[in-house]
């Protein structure tokens, strides 16, 4: 099992574009960059694990071949996110020439919305001054969080959520590499712990086949401390429904026995609630509950006892609507 | 080379939209002499006001130095590159040179310490022209506009961007299906370059262009807020609400403050007061996270505002017109506002000795009324701008007539002053009205004939 030994996203994170699964349009966009040689600066956006770091990384391999790593480089700006970044480190950079022939750079900044504003606004200019010997390619959570300078600068590229299929697609691929097993209940449960996030689909396997080369869903939902979704639906059901006492005891169970942790008992029961198909009074008012029970546990509070009047509340409010 | 750079217009004629700006340019450079002020060209990004500093400096045969934000810009370094460029004459022959201070909104209060006070003794030292550029006109400092001239750029409309979008595939040799560069040009909300950087972006290795090349490299989805209040109004289903909210790309605060601007299109006022409710609630969820800095709370925030005022409206839909949160614009208004009174109150507290609070509490309307009887009296005694007269006079266009008839004037006083300094024998026999303003605009300060 050499494969264990390092991690897994890592090992499987596509070289090449073309072996990127989901985000079609956006792969086939860069790939035509890399056939004329030509790169607008590029802005991607998009939640964690959908493939933005990995479509910067297989641009440079392609565009540089061999000597990706002399003309790439890769910051993150939420370990440096002043103006001195900017005005020393990121303009040292891009003023110098690109190497082995290439015609530019390209510099990756990622989580670029963490940059303070000030640091932007500095890095505007740069990128204009400096477009002939680097290309920026800035990632982020929120392009609002991006000044609009910088995005009348970019070319931006929404990565959606990746889909079941690309999930899987990936998963199969791994596994046949790893000659592992899995079933598909476990299929299934990867893709509800992923929720469009690669990594979290990668390490719930990485994690699993640690275990045992046969994967089961029961492995997956234990490996990644994760109740499953038929759980959460009956602990809805049951606290809705006024039971009480059956509900306190399935959340017990889950909490002690299971070991879920809190958080993620309440983010589960937030994406049930909002799939669930029910009075929107009330399943605003749940969700309020469950955002209060969130803020409270954030702000200290202990989790037991908030977890239980958390469903006392659901059983309170249901009943009131009904 | 990217296109916005390789199309940078190189002349002012070439400039897209504008033109009284550009005029404005274009006259102020041909009478400039050491006495013009510097000019402070303003508005949204990528509207041209870089590209028409560099033109204009081109069609002048200037010289360019150029500061940006990107360079430390502290006393010394302004000075040491700005103040040497800006008083000493050029060594390559041009016969000026154009000191461009680019993002002048921007100076950094520490890594640019001192470069507001810097620009202000620039602008006074130096013998070259300056042009100082600026996103937001009232985050300069206020030194630094008392000293400058103002000139705005505004958003460019649809139809002046894309005959310039037309042009570049034309010269670029690509094919556009219909309506495409229409809807690069909606999308780009009045930016060229991020409308230029788009076409680009969408065109790449290819020679013919279509609607589905130029969905994936869109500015962004601000069309699609629109879509999602429009979908809160008529209830569609969780899911999706939260899926728009989503593909929206906006924050939670900014989604939340557009549903508050819309919740007038509830069906009655009870539904309102629940919209408002959920809203209210959202909006300590926003306040929660940003306290606590837990961005998890974020979600709350939007299921409670998008949902919530779903239910609120019962699926009635929008009467009317969707509206961008009206706050947007009052924040900005009145805080430009607040800039102005503070700066007028300054102004009043110097010259009356009361402090500014008991001036705005006890004075404001007195004053209010002494100025309505001579408005240009008080223009002059205390160097008002036309923001500032119009404070009292809450009416724009004569505000600014006055105080424009009021610098005319001082200007007269001023040469007749300087005439009658030479030939002081020749004084005496000058019609006594210039001899009334002489003596006016020699008394010592102005308390004594106003307060």
């Amino acid at each position: 099992m050499d494969g264990n030994r390092t991690i897994w996203i890592e090992k499987y994170r596509p070289r090449k574009l073309e072996e990127m699964v989901g985000q079609k349009d956006i792969v086939a966009r860069l790939q035509s960059y890399v056939k004329t040689g030509d790169l607008p600066h590029l802005l991607f956006t998009g939640s964690a694990g959908v493939g933005k770091t990995t479509a910067a990384v297989a641009l440079a391999r392609e565009l540089f071949g061999d000597a990706w790593q002399t003309n790439f480089r890769e910051m993150n700006a939420s370990d440096e996110r002043g103006i001195d970044v900017v005005r020393n480190q990121i303009k040292q950079f891009a003023r110098t020439s690109p190497l082995a022939g290439a015609s530019f750079k390209v510099l990756f900044l990622d989580e670029a919305d963490a940059l303070t504003p000030d640091a932007q606004a500095a890095l505007r200019r740069t990128m204009e001054t400096y477009a002939q010997t680097c290309r920026f390619i800035l990632s982020c959570n929120y392009s609002s969080k991006i000044i609009d300078p910088i995005q009348s600068r970019c070319a931006i590229y929404r990565f959606g959520p990746l889909d079941r299929e690309a999930v899987v697609e990936e998963i199969r691929r791994i596994a046949a590499h790893e000659g592992l097993t899995v079933t598909d209940g476990a299929l299934d449960a990867i893709v509800y712990i992923a929720q469009g996030d690669m990594r979290k689909a990668i390490n719930a396997l990485q994690g699993a086949a640690i275990l045992n080369p046969t994967i089961d869903e029961t492995m997956i939902y234990e490996i990644t401390a994760t109740a499953r979704p038929e759980e959460i639906g009956e602990l809805l059901d049951r606290s809705i429904g006024g039971e009480f006492n059956e509900a306190e005891q399935l959340l017990g169970e889950l909490l002690h026995d299971r070991g879920i942790a809190p958080n993620e008992l309440i983010n589960q029961c937030y994406r049930a609630l909002i799939q669930r198909d029910m009075d929107r009074t009330l399943k605003v008012k749940l969700i309020d509950a469950l955002g209060e029970v969130d803020f409270r546990l954030s702000e200290g509070a202990s989790s037991d006892i908030q977890m239980k009047a958390l469903i006392a509340q659901f059983v309170l409010a249901a009943q009131k609507g009904a | 080379m990217d296109w916005a750079e390789k199309y940078r217009p190189r002349h002012l004629q070439d400039i897209v939209g504008n033109a009284a700006a550009v005029r404005q340019m274009y006259e102020w450079a041909k009478t400039w002499s050491r006495r013009s002020r510097p000019l402070v060209l303003y508005g949204k990004p990528g509207i041209g006001k870089t590209s028409s500093a560099y033109a204009l400096a081109r069609d002048m045969r200037w010289e360019v130095v150029e500061l940006n934000a990107s360079d430390q810009r502290t006393k010394p370094v302004l000075e040491r590159i700005a103040g040497s460029s800006s008083t000493t004459a050029s060594l390559s022959g041009a016969t000026r040179k154009l000191v461009l201070l680019d993002e002048a909104d921007n100076l950094h209060a520490h890594a640019d310490r001192g470069g507001a006070r810097a620009i202000v003794d620039i602008i006074a030292e130096s013998r070259q022209p300056i042009i100082l550029i600026a996103n937001d006109y009232y985050r300069l400092a206020k030194e630094i506009r008392a000293v400058t001239e103002p000139v705005q750029f505004r958003a460019l409309q649809v139809r002046s961007i894309v005959p310039r979008l037309r042009q570049i595939c034309a010269e670029e040799g690509i094919s556009c299906t219909g309506g495409v560069l229409e809807e690069i040009a909606e999308a780009a909300s009045g930016d060229l370059r991020a409308a230029i950087n788009m076409l680009y972006a969408a065109s790449i290795g290819k020679d013919r262009l279509t609607g589905e090349d130029v969905h994936t490299v869109r500015k962004d989805e601000r069309s699609t807020i629109f879509e999602l209040i429009a979908a809160v109004f008529k209830g569609r289903s969780d899911g999706d609400l939260l899926r728009m909210a989503y593909e929206v790309d906006d924050t939670p605060d900014a989604i939340e403050q557009w549903i508050e601007g819309n919740l007038h299109h509830m069906p009655d006022f009870a539904s309102r007061a629940r919209g408002y409710d959920y809203v209210s609630r959202a909006d300590e969820y926003v306040g929660r996270t940003y306290r606590r800095q837990y961005y998890t709370l974020w979600r709350y925030a939007n299921a409670i505002a998008l949902l919530g005022a779903a239910d609120a409206a019962g699926g009635h839909g929008v009467r009317g017109r969707i509206q961008p949160p009206a706050r947007w614009g009052m924040m900005s208004s009145s805080k430009r506002q607040k800039a102005i009174r503070t700066g007028l109150l300054r102004k009043l507290s110097q010259s009356t000795h009361i402090p500014q609070n008991t001036l705005r509490e006890e004075f404001f309307t007195l004053i209010g009324l002494l100025v309505e009887q001579d408005p240009k009296r008080f223009v002059k005694e205390l160097q008002l701008d036309a923001d500032e007269l119009n404070l009292f006079l809450h009416d724009r266009t004569s505000a600014a007539r006055v105080v424009r008839e009021a610098a005319r004037e001082e200007r007269a006083a001023a040469t007749a002053e300087k005439k009658s300094r030479k030939k002081p024998a020749k004084s005496a026999a000058d019609p006594p009205e210039k001899r009334r303003e002489e003596e006016r605009s020699e008394r010592p300060s102005s308390q004594a004939t106003l307060f």
